[in-house]
């Protein structure tokens, strides 16, 4: 798919297109049709605070990115709502469907999928088998019909063909069966997210997509991200570079020491005075004081 | 004079004789653990020991027929994957590693304790009758009657043993092939290379790492069962850890997650241990050494060929870590 695939996404009015234009710009505003909702999430490493989140709901169908200084509790707010840690309490929905304490991989089979900050290349697998790998409901992965190929090749090669579309629209198509761990930092980056789109994602959640991805392929993965979110499929990501965030996404998500202190769409956000408080540090108190340092 | 096809003959004898069926098939079970899935599994012994006595006590003590105490073994070693699994997979792999290694000298050491020889004959060996399994030998025995050429010969029923036994290598191989190569075996690989990936993409790493677990234990289990149709019978002696450790060489020698890797790997173990063995005897017979040396070689030629051995492992992760078979830029990526 390409832009010009969608000639009709200027043709309607903004406020149209996007219900979530006409939200109120407030941390914890409720969303015309979330998709998933967070009710008092919170977790701690031991005295510290590390995700503290009264409410927040991610509407369907448009880039949300999520903001905030170094260990603010993104990346742990990734891991608690998909499954990968264990939150102290609260509770969040995903489609309607009440999902806390659900473990990772059913998470992932209910259509909401995640990417990690350090990539997750199966490094000793082909790029096409990492691919392959995404693809949902496969009959060859239940081990009563994997002795029979002819049980599951016809999926296979439906998935083959799909894998070989998404490598292609990701530029991967070149490096098709060699080892994921050949690949580039950033090629390993399109790859994990070209991957988690072979699972039919209906949220995906990208942890930093463009770190360490060069200008040039960053440039096509963020158009990639905008006609996904055209198809339907919701995205979060977190991301650092504000250009990246005012370039694609509906809405912002700031969160700083565990808290969402602000929302609105990029315009209204990143200009607002607590966002740079947090990013800068509030008056006689330095930013490296507001929180866990996170990995990155 | 040396005598080189001797030394050959003892060497293959070795190589395909029951013994490398027993360590074949432990490998191809300890391939779906390791080498397919990313296992740590050091208890691979715990799985034979069980497949042995499993078939040895159900027939021995209970007076079962060996029909019904072969799937006995097998069924106990299912069930050791299964108990070992549901506490310990979760663990990282190091804790995996020794929780395995302690459960398989626990179960030792209960079946050799004196506390258990009405059971299992305790510290002395257990012995069965094993007539059912060499009543269908095809082949003549006689104690003249060899098969094979110089010392390269089995007797009839020996070659009744490895017959039977390259053929369920053979099966065992064959299926292990068949779901490595599915969806199915994907998803044990991802497991072994990220797990966290596979969970990410919807996989539930537990299930398939119990079905391995399960899987390539039944299959060490089997290696159990034929060495104690093998002996008729089984000793707590024959399970100690080293077992597990002689898997693992051959496993890496001939290429771990290959599917022939395994298979190659204990005919190759078997062959080297032989032939250095049986070369040293001959040095020793020959005279050729200077007296103290070959005085202190006596009788422990067998130390020192599993010593060497253990050299060409090391020569080998140092020049072929790959294995025989195994593919070297596979072996050689980086794991960032």
């Amino acid at each position: 798919m390409t832009v010009d695939e969608y000639p009709d996404a200027d043709a309607a009015t903004v406020e149209e297109v996007e219900p979530i234009l006409r939200v109120r710009s407030e941390p914890g505003v409720s969303k015309p049709d979330p998709i998933l909702t967070v009710e008092g999430v919170r977790r701690t490493f031991g005295g510290l605070v590390a995700v503290d989140i009264d409410h927040l709901e991610v509407q369907r169908g448009v880039v949300t990115a999520l903001i905030g200084p170094n260990g603010a509790g993104k990346t742990t707010l990734f891991n608690l709502l998909s499954g990968f840690e264990r939150a102290d309490r609260g509770r969040w929905a995903f489609a309607g469907r009440l999902v806390s304490g659900m473990s990772a991989d059913r998470l992932a089979r209910q259509g909401m999928v995640r990417t990690f900050q350090l990539t997750k290349s199966l490094a000793r697998l082909p790029v096409i088998e990492n691919m392959l790998l995404g693809a949902p409901d496969q009959m060859g992965e239940r081990l009563r019909i994997a002795p029979f190929r002819s049980r599951w090749r016809d999926q296979e090669r439906d998935n083959t063909e799909r894998a070989g579309q998404l490598l292609e629209q990701f530029n991967l198509m070149h490096m098709r069966d060699e080892l994921a761990g050949t690949l580039s930092g950033g090629q390993r980056k399109l790859l994990e997210v070209a991957r988690a789109l072979m699972a039919e994602p209906r949220l995906i959640m990208l942890d930093e997509p463009m770190a360490g991805v060069n200008p040039a392929l960053a440039q096509s993965l963020m158009q990639h991200i905008s006609l996904l979110a055209m198809s339907g499929v919701s995205v979060v990501f977190i991301e650092h570079d504000m250009n990246v965030v005012a370039g694609i996404s509906d809405w912002v998500v700031v969160l700083a020491e565990g808290r969402v202190i602000a929302e609105g769409p990029p315009w209204n956000v990143i200009h607002n005075d607590l966002v740079i408080d947090a990013y800068l540090g509030r008056s006689g108190r330095p930013a490296e004081s507001t929180g866990r340092e996170e990995s990155s | 004079m040396m005598e080189f096809d001797v030394i050959f003959g003892n060497a293959a004898r070795a190589a395909f004789g029951p013994e490398a069926v027993i360590l074949a098939l432990a490998a191809i079970g300890l391939n779906v653990h390791f080498g397919y899935t990313g296992l740590l599994n050091f208890g691979q012994v715990g799985f034979m020991l069980l497949g042995a006595y499993g078939t040895s006590v159900s027939v021995a003590t209970f007076g079962w027929s060996l029909w019904v105490g072969i799937p006995v073994g097998l069924a106990l070693s299912a069930v050791l994957a299964l108990a070992l699994g549901i506490p310990t997979l979760r663990l990282q792999a190091v804790l995996f590693a020794i929780a395995t290694i302690a459960a398989a000298e626990i179960l030792r050491l209960i079946i050799g304790s004196t506390d258990a020889i009405e059971l299992t004959g305790g510290p002395l060996s257990i012995s069965f009758d094993a007539s059912a399994f060499y009543d269908l030998n095809p082949y003549a025995e006689g104690p003249q009657v060899r098969y094979g050429a110089g010392t390269f010969a089995f007797t009839g029923q020996q070659l009744w043993v490895i017959t039977v036994g390259w053929t369920l290598v053979a099966l065992a191989g064959l299926a292990v092939f068949l779901i490595v190569r599915s969806p199915w075996g994907r998803v044990l690989k991802s497991i072994r290379e990220d797990e966290n990936a596979a969970r990410s993409l919807g996989k539930n790493v537990f299930a398939y790492r119990m079905q391995a677990l399960v899987i390539g234990g039944v299959i060490a289990g089997l290696a159990g069962v034929v060495d104690a149709i093998k002996t008729s019978g089984a000793d707590p002696n024959g399970f100690r850890p080293q077992v597990t450790f002689f898997t693992y060489t051959a496993l890496l020698l001939g290429g771990s997650a290959t599917c022939t890797g395994p298979v190659l790997g204990a005919i190759l173990f078997w062959f080297l241990r032989e032939w250095i063995e049986s070369f040293l005897r001959q040095l020793a017979a020959e005279a050729w050494l200077p007296q103290p040396i070959s005085d202190s070689l006596s009788g422990s030629e067998g130390v020192i060929s599993v010593g060497v051995v253990g050299l060409a492992l090391i020569m080998l992760v140092l020049f072929r870590p790959q294995g025989i078979v195994g593919n070297r830029t596979e072996m050689l990526i980086d794991d960032g």
